[in-house]
């Protein structure tokens, strides 16, 4: 420990910091800024750039003894006196934040590069350079685009020129809904002042750390934890024993404990954790934990897990066969014998998926305490509410004894949509102690905690007629669960019935098994189970399609599914804007003119898609509704919106307010929204199967028209004048003939007379939906999105490199409520599909992950990010909340097997394995020249 | 029991140089540091002391002799790369030093730094519960390579960027250590050993780069990587003609060092190529498979060759 001073944001101060100890720490723990932010420990991020003597610096990997006589500046010295800096105005103007957990970063970032970029270069140039200069700064939910149009606005009027960046805008809307804004919470994510799970100080909190297994499958024969307790500044320390309640998201696959009671089945399990004074000490006692594992044979491949276990102890003792497969799922519609004998062309093909990770950048991390009112955690979760029941049922406490809160959440995409144990640790670990206990994971831990999309093995086999109709499908599916449930029954099915859309079929089935192997599990990621049986349709209609020489984008307009029809497993269809959105995609690439035009080396793919808005069953049968939202309203005039909706950067907060803000006719600062804390708001099950905007949303619709009617109700009462006269708009209400004309605050004043504060509770029940026969409920969805992308590359066809360089996007979201957000959306889930279809992949060493960090696993850089074009589909969904649908999954399907099909056109080669690898394009190509000789 | 941990920053090379000497335990020099902390958090550098050499200021002089550019060793690769002295006579170090990692740890990472960064291998850098989960490797004390299935040689890859491109410049470098000062070719301080890929004494501080003007260079450089940015490579070639007609081909990332492959313009570059890929000792410890790297070193020779219109 040395006595250091540093000048931080202009502030002299004196820290006693430890000799290794990173300036990141220094910065968030002794200084209390958390603005910047911790994302990878390892400088592959730049979440934690901050500036020093004026440079920008990656502060968790420099020592903070470096800041000794320096000046240190972070995000929080930008803001002067209330006004945001005029960078940060610009981030926040674009719809530059989405979660905001990468934005400090890449604000410094892009301040320590604004004086070094040329604003009399030209529009391209200075793109690319700025593309250039914010490559080390990893962004996970906006594709980037925004965060680029921001600086490069910003250093053109910085220079006194007109910035004309952006592609024409969309068209202006009257209104709240349909409006263009940022994040009502933009200004503080920018300014470096919202707080995330890690940011939140507890007093006195002590620190966790777990031990972890080093077997893929192995038993534990005894764990002695004399040495890691005689340790000076460990409180207590915690084993698999003291908790063997077991939890899991479904009702279904309650096969997990919080840490490993008799055996563990993955590398990476808990099996102990730690409470301590410090990180460091909880770090040192789990290496004096002394765990005897006695290692037993472990399954590691799908094939390994469908087989027969022989001797072997299976991975967990359900099921009735002596395998590790955890759930087999097939349905059958029509009849597909007769599909294929009707087909003229047909063709079955084999595909092969790695798993991904959902990359966001805010690791994990939680504090948890208990008090009078029973126990509270303050955790990054996207499901408050099944992190309630899992809480309760574990620690064997009432429901009413649990308080789930959810600060700002740096992303989740999935990611952390299931009760985690780490989560039921520390909760643990503060009943022992007496003591708050915090927890944050590192990137790795992250990785190993998983949940990611499942590795998959699939044979799919389609059929058409000589016009191009789509005759039969069958899909084959095998899905690596790792080794516990989590969404795995879903995933399950949602890898087959989600395919029986956007087109019509009349013959279509398909078999899932999904087994359990000794690796992290796998769960739900954005476009949960239907991104790769996606990739493998859409790869299987370009096939046919060019084998009866008929363009793919006409073979997909014939096969469409109408508005308002059945499909073959009876989901309702209601609004469908498939058709627009292929021919949008078609127009804005000059599909007609270009196809089949390029040179070698280049091409253009196109491919389609289709998505749940929401489910339309809950994940626990119980008669509650989807969503409830109440409104407040008192003498202030300030209406609060309490919903149990969790924003995790897409936007959900905005979005109920816009909605209460559009019904009343008052302005967006009247209303207030507090979400996602069990105590405070009622019941929203959860930001998971892109179910917010349509549930929460119609919920809040119901709330405010509800406050509108107890408004109407009072000036009924009090003008003689009937509700249907009244008109709720700009602040104001009043009569069609202004005879009665009310500023808001004297309607409030008129609502709240000899009654006080009015509240009102809304809420959304999803319809009776689907047929009568088992699994006829997965994939029910009140609403469904379609959408459409084309992708254009350049294949290198001496290295196997692929470069994406355009992707035109086009997705019927029902209604934009908010176009900004669905743009973010829609721009964000193309970048995503980008990195599965290029580079994105967790490649595994017997059970053992090895790219368990940001520098290899590789999420797209601003470099290899493609300039992404957004189409916004409007078809107005009949029920959605002002037509309103999802926009946050269904993006992702078409953009993968676009960038696949695009392959193809460009060099000839088939992709059937993602993520592309450049040695196989090499292989393929080589192939085809063989054959094509000896032709 | 693990060394206390230390920092001192010192002030000049002497300094520097008293506090290793002087040193009863594991003492790291740190320049940048953007490797060196990355090892510490994994665990893979346990060194008790720290002596911060950052804030030398003679280290970071670019300066040109008669015969030589010199660049200070703690010239960081952001500067270096917008030098015009060296834009103008090398851009191919200009190029080398964009491709390394991103831009912003660009700003702090050093010549010195990545000409020493450590060798890279996907069984090595990790976190220390992962090497032990994986059976510790070669490099980190184990009995065996695991990248190689079961050798007793190390086969961790040589990744600095820098060298690659300063080698094939002929480059010399210039050392202090408790001896002295000597300038010998910068190939000559790198082992071919991955477990200690450095012939430098430890106590030895690079004080700069000596770069010979007046060959009139013409040079090539490649990167292999996934992304377009941050990603250590996969492999790097850099190919140097002079004037007189003779070329040095250098490879990073297909060894334990970097391998050199001399000849003239004149002769068969097909036979060049083929010595160069038969130099290399790859196995499978990266992103790319060792058959595609391998694949790759005549697709981005020849390329170079044609870049140089010798073909």
């Amino acid at each position: 420990m040395q006595q250091i001073s540093v000048t931080i944001n202009g502030r002299p101060y004196q820290f006693l910091a430890g000799d290794h100890e990173m300036l990141s720490h220094l910065i968030r723990e002794k200084a209390g800024l958390t603005g910047t932010k911790v994302g990878c420990e390892q400088g592959s991020c730049g979440a934690c750039t901050v500036l020093l003597n004026g440079k920008a610096v990656l502060s968790c990997i420099t020592p903070a003894m470096r800041a000794h006589q320096a000046e240190i500046t972070t995000i929080e010295a930008l803001a002067m006196n209330g006004q945001l800096h005029k960078l940060q105005e610009k981030f926040v103007d674009k719809g530059a934040i989405q979660c905001g957990f990468c934005t400090p970063g890449m604000v410094m970032t892009a301040l320590s590069l604004a004086p070094e970029l040329d604003s009399e270069a030209d529009i391209p140039a200075l793109i690319h350079r700025i593309k250039k200069g914010l490559s080390g700064n990893l962004c996970r939910c906006t594709g980037y685009k925004k965060i680029i149009e921001a600086v490069s606005e910003y250093v053109l009027e910085t220079a006194g020129k007109n910035p004309e960046i952006r592609e024409p805008a969309l068209q202006p809307a009257t209104g709240a809904v349909g409006v263009p804004r940022p994040y009502i919470e933009a200004a503080k994510k920018v300014r470096g002042v919202a707080e995330y799970a890690d940011d939140i100080a507890s007093k006195n909190a002590l620190h966790c750390k777990f031990l972890r297994s080093i077997h893929p499958h192995a038993l534990i024969e005894g764990i002695d934890l004399t040495d890691a307790l005689g340790l000076p500044g460990v409180h207590a320390i915690a084993t698999g024993k003291e908790l063997p309640g077991k939890f899991g998201v479904l009702p279904v696959s309650q096969d997990e404990t919080a840490m490993a009671v008799d055996k563990v089945r993955y590398a990476g399990e808990i099996v102990a954790a730690v409470a301590a004074d410090t990180e460091e000490i909880a770090d040192a006692a789990c290496r004096l934990i002394k765990v005897s594992f006695r290692p037993i044979r472990a399954f590691l491949t799908i094939d390994d897990s469908l087989n027969d276990a022989g001797e072997s102890e299976k991975i967990h003792d359900t099921g009735k066969f002596n395998n590790n497969i955890h759930k087999k799922v097939e349905l059958r519609f029509g009849d597909q014998r007769k599909g294929l004998e009707e087909a003229d062309m047909t063709a079955k093909m084999s595909f092969e998926f790695d798993g991904l990770s959902h990359g966001f950048t805010e690791p994990h991390a939680a504090t948890a305490y208990w008090d009078e009112n029973g126990l509270t955690i303050i955790t990054a979760t996207q499901v408050p509410h099944y992190l309630h029941r899992a809480l309760a049922k574990v620690l064997e406490v009432p429901l009413s004894r649990v308080r789930v809160i959810k600060p700002y959440l740096g992303g989740g995409f999935g990611g952390k949509s299931d009760p985690f144990p780490h989560e039921i640790i520390v909760a643990h670990l503060a009943r022992k102690t007496g003591r708050p206990v915090r927890v944050r994971l590192s990137r790795e831990e992250v990785f190993l905690t998983n949940h990611g999309r499942h590795p998959s093995k699939m044979t799919v086999e389609m059929g058409i007629s000589a016009e191009g109709i789509i005759r039969v499908l069958d899909a084959d599916v095998a899905i690596d669960g790792g080794a516990y449930g989590s969404f795995g029954v879903v995933t399950s099915y949602y890898n087959g019935v989600l395919l029986q859309a956007p087109y019509k079929l009349d013959n279509f089935g398909f078999r899932t098994y999904r087994v359990y192997t000794n690796k992290p599990q796998c769960g739900a990621m954005r476009g949960h189970g239907a991104v790769n049986p996606r990739f493998a349709v859409e790869s299987l209609i370009d096939d046919l399609a060019r084998r009866i020489n008929m363009d793919p984008c006409t073979l997909r307009m014939k096969n469409f599914l109408d508005s308002n029809t059945l499909t073959v497993g009876q989901y309702r269809i209601t609004s469908n804007g498939s058709s627009e959105s292929l021919e949008k995609v078609m127009e804005q690439s000059r599909w007609r003119e270009r196809i089949g035009k390029m040179e070698k080396g280049r091409g253009l793919g196109v491919a389609c898609g289709f998505f749940i808005s929401g489910s339309a069953l809950p994940i626990i049968w119980n008669e509650l509704p989807q969503s409830v939202v109440h409104l407040k309203v008192d003498f202030d005039g300030r209406v609060l919106v309490t919903s149990g909706a969790s924003d995790i950067g897409q936007g959900s907060d905005t979005m109920l307010a816009i909605i209460v803000s559009e019904v009343l006719g008052i302005a967006m600062d009247n209303i207030f929204v507090l979400a996602a804390d069990t105590l405070l708001t009622p019941v929203d099950l959860g930001s998971y199967s892109s179910r917010v905007t349509f549930m929460a949303g119609n919920a809040a619709k119901d709330a405010a028209e509800q406050l509108k009617t107890e408004i109407s109700r009072a000036f009924t009462k009090k003008f003689n004048i009937g509700a249907e006269d009244l008109i709720f708009s700009e602040n104001r209400v009043f009569s069609h003939d202004k005879t009665v004309d009310c500023s808001w605050m004297e309607a409030v004043d008129i609502l709240t007379a000899k009654r006080g504060a009015v509240s009102v509770s809304g809420k959304y029940i999803s319809p009776k939906l689907g047929g009568d026969f088992k699994g006829a409920g997965a994939g029910l969805s009140p609403s469904y999105t379609f959408g459409a992308c084309i992708s254009e590359v350049e294949v290198d066809e001496e290295t196997g490199y692929v470069k994406v360089t355009q992707v035109w996007g086009a997705h019927d979201c029902g209604k934009a409520l908010n176009p900004l957000a669905v743009e973010g959306q829609l721009e964000g889930s193309w970048h995503m599909g980008t990195g599965q279809a290029i580079s994105e992949q967790m490649t595994y060493s017997k059970g053992l992950l090895f790219n368990n960090n940001f520098l290899e696993y590789k999420i797209p850089t601003t470099l290899d990010t493609p300039d992404i074009h957004a189409s916004i589909i409007e078809t107005i969904d009949p029920e959605g909340p002002f037509g309103a649908k999802e926009a946050g999954e269904g993006a992702i399907h078409p953009v993968i097997p676009a960038i696949a099909n695009a392959v193809f056109n460009a060099v000839g080669v088939r992709i059937t394995r993602l993520p592309i690898q450049a040695e196989e394009i090499l292989a393929k190509m080589k192939e085809n020249r063989i054959s094509e000789a000896k032709i | 029991m693990t060394q206390p941990k230390t920092y001192i920053k010192a002030t000049s090379v002497e300094h520097a140089l008293s506090l290793a000497g002087e040193s009863s335990g594991s003492f790291r020099y740190l320049a940048g540091g953007t490797d060196v902390m990355v090892n510490k958090f994994q665990g893979n550098d346990d060194a008790g002391l720290l002596i911060d050499i950052s804030g030398i200021d003679a280290l970071r002089q670019v300066s040109a002799t008669e015969t030589h550019l010199v660049i200070g060793a703690l010239v960081c690769l952001e500067e270096l790369a917008k030098h015009s002295a060296v834009a103008g006579n090398f851009p191919v170090l200009m190029e080398a030093a964009n491709s390394v990692a991103s831009p912003t740890i660009r700003k702090t990472a050093t010549l010195g730094g990545n000409l020493l960064c450590g060798n890279r291998c996907s069984f090595y850098n990790q976190s220390a519960w992962w090497r032990e989960a994986a059976g510790f490797c070669l490099k980190c004390s184990g009995p065996l390579c695991l990248a190689s299935g079961g050798k007793k040689h190390c086969f961790s890859k040589f990744v600095s960027d820098m060298a690659v491109a300063l080698i094939s410049l002929r480059a010399g470098i210039e050392i202090s250590d408790l001896r002295g000062v000597i300038t010998i070719p910068l190939e000559s301080i790198y082992s071919g050993d991955g477990i200690n890929p450095s012939l430098l004494s430890n106590t030895a501080i690079i004080r700069a780069i000596h770069i010979p003007l007046h060959h009139d260079f013409r040079s090539v450089y490649k990167k292999l990587r996934k992304r377009e940015t941050l990603d250590f490579t996969s492999l790097t070639t850099a190919i140097s003609l002079d004037k007189t007609g003779m070329i040095r081909i250098v490879m990073g990332g297909v060894h334990a060092k970097p391998v050199i492959t001399d000849g003239t313009g004149t002769e068969d570059l097909n036979s060049l190529v083929s010595q160069a890929v038969s130099a290399t000792r790859m196995v499978d410890n990266d992103t790319y498979s060792r058959a595609y790297r391998k694949a790759m070193i005549p697709v981005f020779l020849d390329r170079s060759f044609r870049e140089l219109q010798l073909i």
